[in-house]
């Protein structure tokens, strides 16, 4: 049973994969300013929306690799020891811009969004 | 022997994050990110045992293998959250879009003011979006990837610890207005600290990191060289 979920999983990530590299290769074809993922992310969504793909045949792929979607952002993040200077030099610098800038995009999206709801659904 | 090595990175890097996985899951502290502490125990790790980047660089590229597929499966949650979507288009759209553009230029601008380097100005760039769209958006716009996968993880985590209280702060109370502004700067991060708060501002804080990447990629090719030197 657990053998057979698992074959599931491996067959649906397969899957993910396929439409990944399709969307990989209409960037090329076309020469879009996109990144292939995003293509393939949309291609996705497209056949979702259209009935093509049930949501059934990669959900449980998706849903495994969406639980555990922080686990490849630990090895991308390691490369950070290859910017020991940077860090040792503009490192808090670095650090305000993120907060500042994270602050304001938050207010920014926050209130306009608050404002706009308010009036459409008046 | 570098088979060996090899096994031993794999094993490291999916240990520590098991482990803090574990940890997060316990304490539930932003402060206690697993993908924070497992960099910091990893590079301890590398470097204790002095290895270099390039040692780990084979491991890395297998265990990345798979984020292609599973950034085509955040189509998921979008799908899933269609309707809201539909109902809350003119909001929605305006409200995803202004925040992305101002985070944007008030990052490039206070780095371009603080005199930084072009490569680290357009690493920062795409900081807001969902790293493995953030990465190849640094890699097609001449930045460098792995600053901005760091500045993304960076960003994800000030966004879930300080984001909350600032919005409270500035009275903003609806919902759907919380999850969109936790999603568009903190992408999955910002989602999860928005599940916490109700199921409304999850969904909508993931359907806005999945605009905010799709309009990042789309407009950084034009819209970061506006602010380069």
């Amino acid at each position: 049973m657990a053998s057979r979920r698992l074959l599931n999983i491996a067959w649906q990530i397969l899957l993910l994969w396929l439409v990944f590299r399709c969307g990989t290769f209409l960037v090329g074809v076309l020469h879009l300013a996109l990144p292939g993922n995003v293509a393939g992310m949309l291609l996705m969504f497209a056949l979702l929306c259209t009935g093509v793909v049930q949501p059934a045949l990669v959900e449980a792929g998706g849903g495994f690799l969406l639980k555990h979607f922080a686990f490849f952002f630990i090895p991308i993040s390691v490369g950070l020891m290859g910017f020991g200077s940077l860090m040792r030099q503009s490192g808090l610098t670095l650090l305000a811009i993120l907060t500042v800038s994270a602050l304001l995009g938050m207010a920014v999206t926050g209130i306009s969004v608050q404002f706009l709801h308010a009036r459409s659904s008046r | 022997m570098n088979a060996f090595l090899f096994t031993g990175l794999v094993l490291l890097t999916v240990g520590a994050y098991l482990a803090t996985r574990r940890i997060f899951m316990a304490y539930k502290h932003p402060l206690l990110n697993p993908v924070f502490l497992s960099t910091i125990a990893i590079i301890a790790a590398l470097k204790a045992g002095s290895f270099t980047l390039a040692d780990y660089q084979p491991a890395k590229e297998a265990m990345t293998f798979l984020l292609g597929p599973a950034t085509v499966a955040l189509a998921l949650p979008l799908y899933n959250n269609r309707s809201v979507l539909r109902n809350h288009a003119l909001p929605v759209l305006a409200g995803v879009i202004a925040g992305s553009l101002s985070t944007m230029a008030a990052a490039l601008a206070a780095g371009r003011l603080l005199e930084l380097g072009n490569g680290v100005l357009l690493s920062l760039g795409p900081k807001s979006v969902t790293v493995p769209i953030a990465v190849e958006i640094a890699r097609l716009s001449g930045g460098e990837a792995t600053l901005t996968a760091a500045f993304v993880v960076a960003t994800g985590m000030i966004g879930s610890i300080v984001g909350p209280g600032a919005l409270s702060f500035l009275q903003v109370k609806n919902p759907v207005a919380r999850g969109l502004a936790l999603g568009t700067v903190s992408h999955g991060q910002g989602t999860a600290v928005a599940l916490h708060e109700s199921e409304t501002a999850g969904a909508m804080s993931g359907v806005a990191m999945a605009i905010a990447a799709v309009f990042t990629a789309l407009i950084a090719p034009y819209y970061l060289p506006l602010f380069l030197p």
